[in-house]
């Protein structure tokens, strides 16, 4: 077995980076299932843990599902595997496309994990060194990491419902929706504070007091970063040159 | 000798709020005290530290009257991270006040932001960690700590940037008794090294450690009687 591949966060920001790009650029299935397969593999390398992104993806499944039949619906292309009269629920197109939106996504978010095994202070370091200015490294950086957070939250203001009685699948549609307005406010004013409390907290470290800072721990590219670096970008424009005269 | 902190006449209402929270509160502090504030739960304790490190009116608007000198120099006249090399701040609440992947580039966070050399950077590190007694958890992640040891290391956040005034929102209320007598200690040292700190406390047993015991009611501050 390969030991684990331990790349300067640098060099996993541009691999994401040329993966995504691809993924975003290129529209044929054949393409898409060979970048999918690499991107496993690269994933793979870098000893992930996919089954967070996996569990991510399995979300957004429906969200595809229902991209798929609205593309159905309203194009003609294609030739209607399930319909009700004359009104085609699934086409051919449509669960092409939708197969489409499902790699494309995979795709991403599997690439975007490969961030995760890097620390976010590094990444910030990375992107400081990168001439970014610190600061907004790392609001990014924080703004990212008090997502999961927020989700919790909303998580949370749910479950709180639910206990009082309010079964929120068995109420009409209209007292659904004011029943949702009713938790946006607190939800709102959760993450001000939060944001708010955060800013004070980092201010009072002396936050932003010079334009420059200095830092505990210093990234190094090595050799391996660099090569990674020129393989997956050549790799990138060999792969558009290809797809554009194929 | 100046005074380190020195407070007059100071008015203070929020925004939304209708009423004077302190009304023309004075005070002043000298190099070295311990303090002691104490008050009911909303009587306004955390708004009146908040004046003096200079958060209010920056981050919470409201109505300002009165001026307050840290170390002879109006607050209104610095920024917040100016102050922050003069004053420390532990709040009330850990979870918004950690924000790093690891309690180490937590606790360098400060003495980074000052633009500090590496090798100092480093031993503040160490230093800070080992007086709050936290070494052995410098790879953690923050987040899962326990509510005692985010105190803890808030503090040490706080202790890394060396600063003259210390100012403890209920910063020992999640210890237990092993991490508060720990605390209390520090607090000694601090005070013996000429540090100010000013600890809002609803324990009676830390109040001990205080020089003088501030009672915040109805917006003023009285004399202490032994209970509020
Ligand atoms: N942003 C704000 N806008 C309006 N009113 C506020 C705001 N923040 C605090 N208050 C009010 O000001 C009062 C004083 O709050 P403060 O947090 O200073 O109390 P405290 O003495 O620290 O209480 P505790 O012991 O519970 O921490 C409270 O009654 C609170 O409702
Ligand atoms: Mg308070």
């Amino acid at each position: 077995m390969i030991p684990s591949l331990r790349l300067d966060p640098r060099a996993k920001l541009v691999i994401v980076i040329c993966i995504s790009t691809l993924a975003v650029f290129l529209e044929k299935l054949s393409f898409m299932l060979a970048l999918l397969v690499a991107t496993l593999l690269v994933a793979w390398l870098f000893q992930l843990h996919s089954s967070r992104s996996i569990g991510r993806i399995k979300k957004v499944l429906s969200v595809i599902i229902f991209i798929a039949m609205l593309q159905s619906l309203f194009t003609n292309a294609g030739t209607p595997l399930l319909s009700i009269g004359h009104i085609t629920i699934i086409s051919t197109y449509g669960l092409q496309r939708g197969v489409g939106v499902l790699l494309r996504i995979s795709i991403i978010v599997l690439s975007a994990a490969l961030l995760t095994t890097s620390s976010s202070r590094d990444i910030v370091q990375g992107l400081i060194q990168w001439k970014m200015p610190y600061e907004l490294a790392f609001m990014v950086s924080i703004g990212i990491r008090f997502l999961p957070l927020l989700a919790e939250e909303i998580q949370d203001t749910f479950v709180a419902l639910q206990l009082r009685g309010v079964e929120l699948k068995k109420i009409p549609m209209k007292r659904k929706i004011k029943t949702y307005s009713y938790l946006l406010m607190p939800m709102v004013s959760s993450v001000l504070i939060k944001g708010r409390e955060l800013s004070m907290a980092m201010e009072l470290r002396a936050f932003r007091a010079y334009p420059e800072r200095s830092s505990l721990r210093t990234l190094k590219m090595k050799h391996m970063d660099y090569a990674f670096i020129l393989l997956s970008l050549s790799l990138t424009s060999a792969v558009f040159y290809i797809y554009m005269h194929y | 000798m100046t005074n380190h902190l020195e407070i007059s006449h100071l008015w203070f209402r929020h925004q939304a709020a209708s009423d004077y929270i302190l009304k023309d509160i004075s005070l002043t502090i000298g190099r070295g005290e311990v303090i002691a504030l104490v008050g009911l739960s909303g009587c306004g304790k955390s708004t009146l530290c908040y004046c003096i490190a200079g958060i209010i009116p920056r981050i919470y608007p409201g109505e300002l009257k009165g001026e307050i000198l840290l170390e002879g120099k109006p607050i209104t006249e610095m920024t917040l991270p100016q102050v922050a090399c003069r004053l420390g701040f532990v709040f009330q609440n850990p979870d918004n006040q950690l924000f790093s992947p690891t309690v180490e580039d937590e606790i360098a966070f400060g003495p980074e932001n000052l633009c500090l050399p590496q090798p100092e950077i480093e031993k503040r590190v160490v230093e800070s960690l080992s007086m709050v007694g936290m070494l052995q958890h410098r790879y953690k992640n923050p987040h899962h700590l326990s509510g005692g040891q985010k105190q803890l290391i808030a503090l040490a956040a706080v202790l890394a940037l060396n600063p003259e005034i210390l100012i403890f929102d209920e910063a020992l209320s999640q210890l237990d008794s092993r991490g508060k007598a720990m605390i209390q200690q520090q607090i000694r040292d601090l005070k013996s090294k000429g540090k100010t700190i000013i600890m809002i406390e609803h324990d009676l047993n830390n109040i001990v450690l205080a020089d003088r015991v501030l009672h915040l009611k109805q917006g003023a501050l009285i004399a202490y009687s032994g209970s509020f």
